[in-house]
């Protein structure tokens, strides 16, 4: 199993292993110190979410309203019901524009659709420009978190890269890579001719697009090339202009542990005058991707309330321990562990559902409130009910087994005491695999009480 | 609008496909009614204090002057002390004024170029340290991006409390607003911050009183 052999090889790895812990570590502070600058978190949490509930449940009405308003202000908008109609959309806009040079800023949806590749066939190479994407790019690397895609390479590692790749003198300054890597894309930013965004917010009454970004590239590929793409899952719309306040105390809070991030872009169609500033085309492309199939119940619904934060990483005891990469899904931790299997089916992610302790911390730091346990375990049933055959069937008796000794407390203890006179050890290799098992007590604690342990002095009763 | 294409029957099917998992799904949930959210406490006097005081915690730098003849001559000073010889302005007219030598309708690489940016902005919110420029009020798009230092005039009468006060003012006839919050950075490099990326490493918050 490729899961287990990942996560065993990143358990293994010391460097990695104290980069997450650091990046996990500093997340969590920055975000509590950012937390109470909010006028009122909690209520921020509610709000967001049931903005959310309310569009999902007419998402239908809201999409609708949010392409008509983005058309009449200039925009294009394209529908891909997967991602290979994506690929074709974007790649086809860039095929009739000639484009040579792209750049892209940081989005996880063209991750999800592997937009480079399938823009590498059409002979066309995008240029990341998000600092942590390109250093990855650069190293033919996939993200390993939400937000800090290159969280998993160290100060030598991208030393060495740039020096091999860009060929400057090698330097572990972090603000001298900085610098090597803005000059080598100030030069591609210049001779731009498309630019690939993603979307964060998708604002319906308006038809207005919002980027968020601290390093100015979104800013640079939204505004300097002719035309821009922005790619947006469809669950990204949201109702009303004034509702972006919320999302916007909310998502950098959660996820740099910022009161606001360095930039907003809010992108309403394209210029209204030729001598305007920015592209002259704006294509939105909307995607679909098994999101839609999401809707169908309110467990799995929910997880398209997500905005994208990265806070459930860098909780989780898990992704704390294995980071990105061992997942083997574009969206890594907990909300890739639900996200995935939904979008490409659970057959095909079924590892993932179990890539978990089920220990909550998730669902307590989720800005918009998703109970990822909750559609973790419905996705494990789901699993199960797709698996057939006879471990199948010995599970089911033995769990049946199970629950009729522990409703039965006088079945119960005899058990108990016929496994304790034979030394038994139940036959659970999966479970004793990772964890110990503690041997069996002489007397159990019925007995003991029994003998006399309830006699005893109660240290708690009243003198 | 259009005749019925492929394109069309994608939408329709995303759309239809929406509904039917929606309907599908046991009973909607009702909707709790959205109560607005607290404003933060408002006290209009220290307004300008609470933006100065974000605009140092994000690490902007700011410059208070009364009129537009101490305002020049404190843009001038500022532009010296960065060094900027080449400066890209935007098509205000109050920059125009207070800068009459910027320089205007650049192309890419001029604009590359320039060593600073001066633009004006239209909103400030005193609860995060945030300038808000407006593509329908002014061309101040790229002047505020490009260059290495931007330079920002704001009216310390345009100051409001909240993002949600903003965000209500704003003037979506703008096909382009633009929030800026501290200078451009990036912890992408073992979350060292490192400020000055893609954008400029040095804001500027020029404060104009209002009166002589």
């Amino acid at each position: 199993m490729t899961f287990e052999a990942d996560a065993r090889a990143a358990l293994s790895d010391v460097q990695l292993r104290g980069a997450l812990r650091q990046a996990a570590t500093l997340f969590a502070e920055k975000r509590r110190a950012a937390m109470a600058t909010a006028p009122d978190w909690e209520g921020a949490r509610d709000r967001a979410r049931a903005i959310k509930d309310e569009t999902l449940l007419h998402l239908d009405r809201y999409l609708a309203q949010f392409t008509a308003n983005a058309e009449r202000a200039g925009a294009r908008t394209h529908w891909a019901r997967d991602a290979a109609e994506a690929c074709e959309i974007i790649g086809r806009i860039a095929d009739q524009r000639g484009a040579r040079t792209i750049v892209k800023s940081k989005s996880m949806a063209t991750e999800e659709i592997d937009l480079n590749t399938a823009l590498a066939r059409r002979g066309i190479e995008p240029i990341e420009t998000d600092l942590g994407e390109y250093i990855i790019q650069l190293a033919g690397e996939t993200p390993s978190h939400i937000v800090a895609p290159a969280i998993h390479k160290t100060r030598g590692q991208i030393a060495a890269l740039f020096a091999e790749k860009l060929g400057i003198a090698p330097s572990d300054d972090a603000a001298a890579l900085t610098a090597a890597a803005r000059q080598a894309l100030r030069r591609r930013f210049a001779e731009a001719d498309l630019g690939i965004s993603g979307v964060n917010f998708a604002v319906a009454e308006t038809g207005t697009i919002l980027i968020l970004e601290n390093e100015g590239n979104a800013r640079l590929t939204t505004s300097l090339p002719h035309t821009h793409i922005a790619l947006m899952g469809i669950e990204k719309v949201i109702p009303r202009f004034a509702d972006l306040e919320v999302f916007l105390q909310l998502l950098p809070r959660s996820g740099t542990g910022q009161v606001l991030t360095a930039y907003q872009s809010l992108l309403t169609g394209v210029k209204r005058h030729p001598d305007d500033e920015g592209p002259d085309e704006l294509h939105i492309v909307l995607l679909d991707n098994g999101r839609s199939r999401m809707l169908r119940a309110p467990v799995t619904r929910q997880s398209l309330a997500c905005i994208r934060c990265g806070a459930c990483l860098n909780v989780c005891p898990v992704y704390r321990q294995i980071g990105g990469h061992a997942y083997g899904s574009v969206y890594p931790g907990p909300i890739g562990a639900i996200l995935t299997p939904q979008l490409i089916g659970i057959e095909r992610a079924a590892h993932l559902p179990y890539a978990s302790s089920l220990c909550g911390a998730c669902r307590d730091v989720c800005p918009v409130k998703i109970d990822i346990p909750a559609v973790l375990l419905h996705l494990r049933a789901e699993a199960i009910a797709q698996r057939a055959g006879t471990s199948r069937f010995f599970e089911r008796r033995a769990f049946r087994a199970y629950a009729a000794v522990m409703a039965r407390p006088r079945l119960y203890e005899w058990v108990m005491r016929v496994a304790r006179a034979l030394h038994f050890t139940p036959p659970l290799r999966a479970w004793t695999k990772w964890r110990d098992l503690r041997p069996l007590a002489p007397r159990s604690f019925r007995e003991e009480w029994r003998a006399g342990l309830g006699r005893e002095t109660d240290p708690w009763s009243p003198l | 609008m259009t005749s019925p294409t492929f394109a069309d029957a994608a939408r329709d099917q995303i759309l239809g496909s929406i509904r039917a998992h929606l309907a599908a799904s046991a009973s909607p949930a009702p909707v709790p009614p959205v109560p607005r959210p607290l404003s933060p406490p408002d006290g209009a006097s220290n307004l300008l204090d609470r933006f100065t005081s974000q605009l140092e915690a994000v690490g902007a730098q700011w410059t208070l002057v009364r009129g537009e003849v101490e305002a020049a001559r404190a843009l001038r000073r500022i532009l010296a002390d960065a060094g900027a010889k080449r400066v890209a302005g935007s098509d205000a007219t109050l920059v125009a004024r207070l800068l009459p030598e910027r320089l205007t309708d650049l192309s890419r690489d001029e604009l590359f170029s320039c060593d600073a940016g001066v633009t004006t902005a239209q909103w400030g919110i005193a609860e995060t340290g945030t300038l808000v420029l407006e593509s329908a009020r002014e061309r101040s798009r790229l002047a505020s991006l490009v260059p290495p230092v931007h330079v920002a005039l704001l009216s310390t009468g345009a100051i409001v409390a909240s993002l949600g006060d903003a965000l209500a003012r704003l003037d979506v006839a703008s096909h382009a607003i633009t929030l800026i919050t501290g200078p451009s950075r990036t912890s992408d490099i073992e979350l060292t911050l490192v400020v000055g990326v893609h954008g400029p490493q040095t804001v500027h918050v020029l404060l104009l009183e209002e009166g002589e």
